[in-house]
């Protein structure tokens, strides 16, 4: 964690200083125990302020779009399933892959707030690293030493890709790939009955605010002009009505459809958890089922399900 | 009203999207050469089957659609070469992905259906009538305001 961090600083410092780069993109610390926030570093000096611990779980690849307007070349460090985004980024033609310099951290999981909290380990807590196969949680004057496995975001526990598949310079050692099965819960709800099914989802959507956090963190969703923004023709009305939330999801799912990169930013996000990685992975799994593996974000180069075709394809429908 | 009289009562209302050099000309040749079919079927036409969004299927069932079909050339025939492979693809992809959120697959169907295909055309429609006046009116999706 420690020797991590020190990379980090010093590779910041260092393209800064040979202006290699003119921003760097990392994490710096809130003033709590678990906020670590996206930090935007302009000068030698600031790179003391950046930080790594097992909150840094924002996805900086997305502030691209914004900074490529005005920097030149942008230098930000990307965990595995950040590289991910950042290739379909790349795929989509939003970013330009010359005026960026990755440094790529292998991620073995990241701790979730919300379930330290639940474990009540949260009063006056410090600071949390990781210190071997440890968590160590600093308070005030004394430690106390946890299995992590208990503490993970539900995202890392199906994490297939922890070593970045795109960087240009790799900090550290590859770490172990050892991933739970992502389409379990995918499954569960395919054994239901449709109208038990619809019930569960009508639950689940009824309680969205339409915040929109799913869209803005997500990288495939990347357009200029959202649907979803559009008053002419009104896509989404703004009226607080379960028809439209529903129309919401439906339609940001399959916006993502074959483009999905399974990064779990989504539902990590969702202020109701809404389980949204639901819904994506069932088309996930489903156009592998028909139209072969594929696997969005790990080659930029091959092209999605859903703009190409064989004549032979199968179909989920009658065909006469 | 009772379940029964709404029942007794009840007309199913259908969307079919069909392309305007298929599946429309069929639905033509359906009217010209008399043969009936149910008039609960609104059609509107679309240049390709591929040119039919998700969204549109959404806004039908928002707006009152009891079933929503989607009609094109046999895949091969289309008249922009390629619209119907990739329609056939999206609308499988999409089938599923309404059956896994709650919409019966019987509400929303894609057929192939050529020009010289009236009488196809006439049965399908026939056929998809029959099916939604067994399942009953569609409340899912309804936008209730």
């Amino acid at each position: 964690m420690k020797a991590m961090l020190q990379k980090i600083r010093k590779e910041a410092a260092s393209v800064l200083a040979s202006g290699e780069a003119d921003l760097v993109l990392g994490w710096g610390k809130g003033p709590l125990w678990w906020q670590s926030y996206p930090a935007f570093i302009e000068e030698e000096k600031e790179t003391g302020s950046l930080t790594w611990d097992p909150f840094c779980v924002p996805n900086l690849s997305k502030y691209l779009l914004e900074e490529l307007w005005v920097k030149q070349k942008v230098a930000l460090f990307l965990k595995g399933c950040d590289a991910l985004g950042f290739n379909q980024l790349l795929q989509d033609k939003r970013v330009d892959r010359e005026k960026v310099l990755i440094f790529g951290i292998p991620c073995s999981g990241l701790i979730d707030p919300q379930k330290v909290e639940r474990a009540g380990l949260h009063q006056g807590l410090h600071s949390v690293e990781h210190q071997g196969g440890e968590l160590v949680f600093s308070y005030k004057d004394d430690q106390k030493k946890e299995d992590p496995s208990s503490f993970y975001y539900d995202k890392c526990l199906t994490c297939r890709h922890p070593n970045p598949v795109v960087f240009d310079m790799m900090l550290g050692d590859a770490v172990a790939v050892n991933p739970q099965e992502r389409f379990a819960a995918v499954g569960e709800l395919e054994k239901q009955d449709v109208s038990e099914r619809y019930r569960y989802w009508e639950r689940q959507f009824s309680r969205c605010i339409r915040c929109f956090a799913c869209r803005n963190v997500c990288p495939a969703c990347s357009c200029r002009e959202c649907i979803f923004d559009l008053t002419d023709p009104r896509w989404l009305g703004k009226a607080n009505v379960l028809s439209e939330n529903q129309f919401y999801h439906i339609t940001r799912a399959f916006h993502m459809a074959g483009r999905c990169v399974d990064c779990g930013e989504c539902a990590r996000v969702c202020p109701v958890d809404i389980p949204l990685t639901s819904l994506n992975r069932k088309l996930i799994k489903d156009l592998n089922e028909l139209y072969g593996e594929y696997d969005a974000g790990v080659e930029p180069e091959k092209e999605p399900p859903l703009i190409t075709f064989n004549p032979g394809d199968p179909a989920a429908f009658l065909e006469s | 009203m009772s379940v029964v009289e709404e029942h007794h009562l009840f007309e199913p209302m259908i969307v079919a999207f069909c392309c305007n050099w298929c599946s429309y000309a069929g639905a033509d040749l359906a009217g010209t050469g008399r043969m009936s079919y149910p008039a609960n079927v609104r059609i509107v036409r679309v240049p390709c089957s591929s040119r039919v969004s998700p969204n549109f299927i959404l806004r039908a069932f928002q707006r009152g659609a009891d079933a929503v079909v989607v009609a094109g050339c046999h895949p091969g025939d289309c008249h922009y070469v390629s619209g119907n492979y990739h329609a056939r693809r999206r609308f499988s992809a999409l089938r599923r992905f309404l059956e896994f959120v709650g919409i019966e697959t019987e509400r929303f169907e894609i057929h192939w259906i050529s020009a010289s295909e009236g009488n196809k055309f006439a049965a399908i429609m026939k056929d998809v009538t029959d099916k939604i006046r067994v399942l009953g009116p569609n409340r899912k999706l309804r936008d209730v305001r």
